[in-house]
């Protein structure tokens, strides 16, 4: 792939069309909406003390808007515009413990259905999918965390 | 309309499921048996009239795979009589949508490992293509064929091919196995994920002060670690704002998705009028100008 010099002042197209992975698109798109937004948040005089709730409204709006072909960044996204005073839309830290096991076979098709349940939970607009949208979505939001994590994890080690 | 077995079997020779050889083989034995067997199971007439689109060879080596298989020309007899008893169990199964099994590559290896049965598999060959329209489910044998554990049974294989996908993408499944210990494995590694990005988040919030310092490196670095086939010229430009007064660049998105980034991510402040964008957008570059990278930027 070649690229020409870019000039100030010139209109610059690159000689061939860049091909991109997914993954490189949504975290180029991930990390163009939440830097300027946290150097805003910075220029910003009217909250001299950066709230942590403030950066996590910041983190999840940057992750909706970079997964807009997904359905759970619809919902995300309706979450976070809809609350005016920005709570932790994505509370997770209550809930590490692992689900008991039931030994009796009876109940297996049961405990799968509360499994399910529970994943519906953790997905931004799980419950409103059925079962089978929902187990694509989930996948979809598993690679989109990752690299939002890794994305994060760039920001705070430069920044350090 | 009443039809014969053997009027049957020549129908589906007309719509070129059965091959030419297939009576060859039969040979004039076999022909009695088919009228034996007619015999004995009667006329079902009106479920045989609904098998237009059923694979009929399939439900014959679907049931001889079960069949102990001693001479070829017995094996040509039990798929008719298989053919028959597919036929009487699964009528009404016909006439409501089905899902096709993977038994048929093991219907294959079957097909395969029986002699002199290269026009057998040419001919189920093309009766798949010609089903593929249909969706069709396969009762194995012992199964319920009713039309609701189909379904079901079509609603199970659909949710565990999901599973599979999401087995490749959440590490450590792979060891697990059953649906309910992967399902578990799953909501962990989301929940982790999710606390991941809340810990981070809170560190930035704690850093994000010195954020406006470094950004340059950090507009840098953080792109040549995810990208690092990209030069590094290439990399800064990716921090350009505005599209109309920059330079175009070959990411389009990216300056698309920034902008709406100003509109939506102020908080507080619901109405952002076009014209309240820019001036959003102007102090972000002068900001922005401030650093190395700007000097990508056209001044205005």
């Amino acid at each position: 792939m070649e690229r020409q010099t870019i000039n100030k002042n010139k209109r610059v197209f690159s000689a061939e069309p860049t091909k991109l992975s997914p993954s490189e698109v949504f975290t180029r798109k991930y990390t163009s909406h939440l830097v300027p937004a946290l150097k805003k948040l910075n220029m910003d005089k009217n909250s001299p003390q950066i709230n942590q709730l403030t950066v996590k409204h910041e983190v999840d709006m940057a992750l909706a808007l970079s997964a807009q072909e997904f359905a759970w960044s619809r919902f995300l996204l309706e979450k976070l515009s809809s609350s005016n005073n920005p709570t932790t839309t994505i509370s997770s830290s209550s809930n590490g413990t692992r689900i008991p096991e039931r030994s009796c076979k009876e109940d297996e098709d049961g405990e799968i259905e509360e499994k399910l349940r529970e994943l519906q939970k953790l997905l931004p607009g799980g419950e409103e999918m059925n079962v089978e949208e929902m187990l694509i979505e989930i996948g979809n939001y598993i690679k989109c965390l990752e690299l939002q994590t890794s994305a994060l994890k760039s920001i705070v080690q430069d920044t350090t | 309309m009443d039809l014969s077995v053997l009027e049957r079997v020549k129908w589906l020779q007309q719509q070129q499921m059965v091959s030419p050889d297939f009576f060859e083989i039969l040979g004039s034995d076999g022909r009695e048996e088919l009228k034996r067997v007619e015999s004995y199971l009667g006329n079902n007439n009106d479920e045989l009239q609904s098998f237009r689109h059923y694979e009929t060879i399939d439900g014959c080596i679907s049931r001889t795979s079960s069949f102990q298989i001693e001479q070829v020309k017995n094996n040509e007899e039990n798929r008719v009589i298989a053919l028959q008893h597919k036929r009487k169990t699964e009528g009404k199964t016909e006439k409501i949508e089905n899902k096709k099994k993977k038994k048929i590559k093991t219907e294959d290896e079957t097909e395969s490992s029986m002699k002199g049965k290269s026009n057998m598999s040419n001919s189920e060959t093309s009766s798949e293509i010609q089903k593929r329209d249909y969706i069709h489910v396969r009762a194995r044998r012992g199964e319920a064929t009713d039309r609701h554990s189909l379904a079901e049974r079509a609603r199970r294989e659909k949710l565990s091919k999901k599973m599979k996908c999401l087995q490749d993408i959440v590490p450590g499944c792979n060891k697990v196995t059953g649906k309910a210990g992967m399902l578990d494995e799953i909501i962990n590694y989301v929940q982790s994920l999710q606390q991941q990005v809340e810990f981070l988040s809170m560190k930035l919030s704690v850093l994000n002060p010195e954020l406006e310092y470094h950004i340059n490196e950090l507009s840098t670095k953080q792109f040549q670690a995810c990208f690092t086939d990209l030069p590094e010229a290439v990399s800064k430009q990716l921090m350009m704002v505005d599209a109309s007064s920059f330079p175009l660049q070959h990411q389009e998105s990216l300056d698309y998705s920034v902008i709406n980034s100003i509109q939506t991510t102020t908080l507080g402040s619901k109405d952002q009028t076009s014209s309240g964008w820019e001036i959003h957008s102007q102090s972000l570059y002068n900001n922005l100008r401030t650093d190395s990278v700007s000097s990508f930027f056209s001044l205005e």
